[in-house]
């Protein structure tokens, strides 16, 4: 799972009219399909959001059927026992609307992901928090505790493995509980170290309150 | 500049005292603090950037109280922990660096600029985007160091920065610390290194029981681990 | 390389204002760690069930363990962080990879749920561990059975219904076939709750004065 860090970013690089795009039309056109297949599901809505989904990898992103077809693997034994429930109770017409509405907003929102770089959309989330500011909302900490949470994942699926083979090593690997307890407890403690760690570089904390004026404290010569 | 007064540390739960009250001021440019384990050597450096605040008297540092400036202060106090893994926070260097920059308010072409430099003056250009578990310890550590000189604190707190390397990283990272222009305090287990110091604390219990020259401090620190039943009271472990 | 320090003298105010405490950094950290740990608990290969094939995962054990374990505040928050992750697309949801697109698919009323499960979670915990000295492992345990009845399984049969187009009956069916190991995975993160607040006593301790 080391890895993991590289691979968490969907994308990959490719030429085409999506991955020119800038990343806010594409998200909104991905959340407007999985809206219109909730709220108006219907036979049109589905053939224009399959038709969309497709149009935009095949020919915006310039993916071959068969790149395509694999996008929606982890998600075909579901699809695939809806399909038969939608079909021998409601018929055929109406498993395609379902099962394909569902298929077409997943294959809208991994085309998404795939032609936009991970620090893109990190960015972009970042940036859509900056209209609550007014609210109490703070961009710049949301982006920390993504990034934070980014990190942490490689780190705690190592210490599942960790966990995991040590409880083996005692004979104790049917206990889940012994293979969950030290993870949530790394977890507990890794997030003390890391809060320090943060404070202590002066990052995600708010300004003191006699500060206001002092932003360029300490700045940067050279 | 680093002044205690009469700054004292009660335990969370208020039953044990880590740090008795202590009256100090630190100007010199290379101070080490040495002590047995849970002698209070942590307690203090944290003191100095407000991760632990007294419970009673203050701490200055260039003029500011802790407690009522916290997160100006640790603008200005650099702290190298002794496990790089819990300081690093991105996957790889680059964005780390990049992260610390981000304090200063840059535009985000600039701060990718000054990361590069940065990560070039420390010689990690070449593992910049590699995964930060890919890296050995001491790369790590230096790493590290780089990510907290890179907004370029004018004092420099590092908890056993030398303590998980191997000999050949030690002396990259001593060599490193001893090269800054920053004010430097560093607590550490090696008579050697506390010996590079101008000015060396002995820790026991809780208490600055020496301040003075190095060499003197480290002979006072090698009688006092000498004496039988010596060490701080509570203290019996062998590690961290 | 000599930086410049400008200490400006000025007035300064005395302590942290009076009001409600701010989250810092370890607030912040543990938020984020929470929704990692959920993420990874997800990313673990489930054991599809049910006519549906809606994997049972540990990822419901991650949000009951949040509220349980920091509380409805940061609790919820890191359901929030985690939803909000695989909402922009990173894969961190389980059977589906993430995105907007689980919004449209049929285990969409889960994924809602986990929030406001989180909160009620969390809420009785709190209560929990600030007032009960013993069974604090039983009432853990009802409190994250309560949250699960009380959130999860209503949005999720909504869910099914909206999504899937099941009929009620059937929904509830489906929904059903998880009740058996929400059982398990709430008694699970009852222990570990406990195990936590034993660890770090002052995870969900009563603000000091």
């Amino acid at each position: 799972m080391r890895g993991f860090g590289s691979t968490l970013g969907l994308y990959r690089p490719g030429a085409g009219l999506l991955y020119r795009l800038p990343l806010a039309p594409k998200a909104a056109a991905s959340l407007g399909c999985a809206t219109a297949v909730v709220g108006w599901g219907s036979l049109p809505t589905t053939s224009t959001v399959l038709v969309l989904a497709l149009a935009g990898l095949l020919i915006g992103a310039r993916q071959s059927v068969l790149q395509t077809a694999r996008m929606l693997l982890p998600a075909a034994p579901v699809l695939g026992i809806l399909a038969l429930y939608q079909g021998f109770s409601q018929g055929w017409v109406q498993a395609f609307v379902v099962v394909g509405g569902i298929a077409g907003c997943l294959l809208a929102a991994r085309s998404v992901t795939l032609t936009t770089p991970l620090q893109v959309l990190l960015d972009g989330t970042a940036s859509l928090a900056r209209p609550f500011r007014r609210l109490g909302a703070d961009p710049e900490r949301f982006a920390l505790a993504l990034s934070i949470m980014l990190r942490s994942i490689p780190y705690l699926a190592g210490l599942f493995v960790d966990v995991r083979e040590a409880a083996r090593a005692r004979g104790l690997e049917r206990s889940p509980r012994v293979a969950v307890t030290p993870l949530v407890l790394g977890a507990v403690a890794y997030a003390h170290r890391t809060g320090e760690a943060l404070a202590a570089r002066g990052l995600g904390e708010h300004d003191d309150e006699e500060d206001d004026r002092g932003q360029d404290h300490g700045s940067v010569v050279g | 500049m680093i002044e205690f007064i009469e700054a004292a540390v009660r335990s969370d739960d208020d039953r044990h005292t880590l740090l008795h009250p202590l009256t100090l001021s630190l100007v010199e440019r290379r101070i080490s603090v040495i002590g047995a384990n849970g002698s209070g050597k942590s307690t203090l450096l944290r003191l100095v950037n407000g991760l632990r605040l007294p419970s009673q008297g203050r701490v200055e540092v260039l003029g500011r109280d802790t407690r009522k400036a916290g997160s100006t202060v640790r603008r200005s106090v650099g702290f190298v922990f002794t496990d790089p893994l819990s300081q690093l926070v991105m996957p790889t260097g680059r964005e780390d660096v990049e992260l610390s920059l981000r304090t200063r308010k840059l535009p985000a072409a600039e701060r990718r600029l000054r990361a590069g430099e940065v990560l070039r003056r420390f010689g990690l250009e070449h593992l910049a985007d590699r995964s930060i578990y890919d890296l050995s310890g001491g790369e790590r550590q230096i790493l590290a160091l780089a990510v907290v000189l890179a907004v370029e604190p004018p004092i420099l707190l590092a908890d056993e920065p030398t303590t998980l390397l191997d000999l050949r990283n030690d002396r990259v990272v001593r060599a490193l610390l001893a090269g800054l222009g920053q004010q430097v305090v560093f607590t550490t287990h090696n008579l050697d290194f506390a010996r590079e110091a101008e000015r060396t604390l002995v820790i026991d219990g809780g208490r600055v029981v020496f301040d003075g020259r190095p060499a003197d401090a480290v002979s006072f620190y090698r009688s006092l681990s000498a004496q039988p039943g010596g060490g701080p009271a509570g203290d019996g472990h062998l590690l961290p | 390389m000599q930086p410049t320090e400008k200490t400006s003298p000025g007035p300064v105010t005395d302590g942290r204002p009076s009001s409600r405490k701010r989250w810092d950094t370890t607030d912040l950290s543990l938020v984020a760690v929470f929704a990692a740990l959920i993420a990874a608990l997800a990313i673990v290969p489930g054991i599809p069930v049910g006519p549906l094939g809606v994997p049972i995962t540990l990822q419901t054990l991650g949000v009951m363990l949040a509220g349980a374990v920091l509380g409805p505040g940061r609790g919820t928050a890191a359901v929030l962080l985690y939803l909000a992750a695989g909402l922009i697309g990173l894969p961190v949801f389980s059977g589906f990879s993430g995105g907007f697109g689980v919004l449209a698919g049929p285990s969409a009323g889960y994924l809602i749920a986990f929030p406001p499960a989180a909160l009620v979670a969390g809420l009785l915990a709190r209560a929990v561990l600030r007032s009960a000295t013993r069974f604090r492992t039983v009432l853990l345990f009802l409190a994250c059975v309560v949250a699960s009845l009380s959130t999860i399984h209503p949005l999720g049969v909504a869910g099914l219904m909206v999504n899937a187009e099941l009929s009620l009956r059937d929904a509830v069916l489906v929904d059903a076939a998880y009740l058996p190991g929400d059982v398990v995975k709430n008694v699970i993160a009852a222990l570990l709750a406990v195990s936590v607040h034993r660890a770090f006593p002052r995870l969900l301790a009563r603000p000091r004065a």
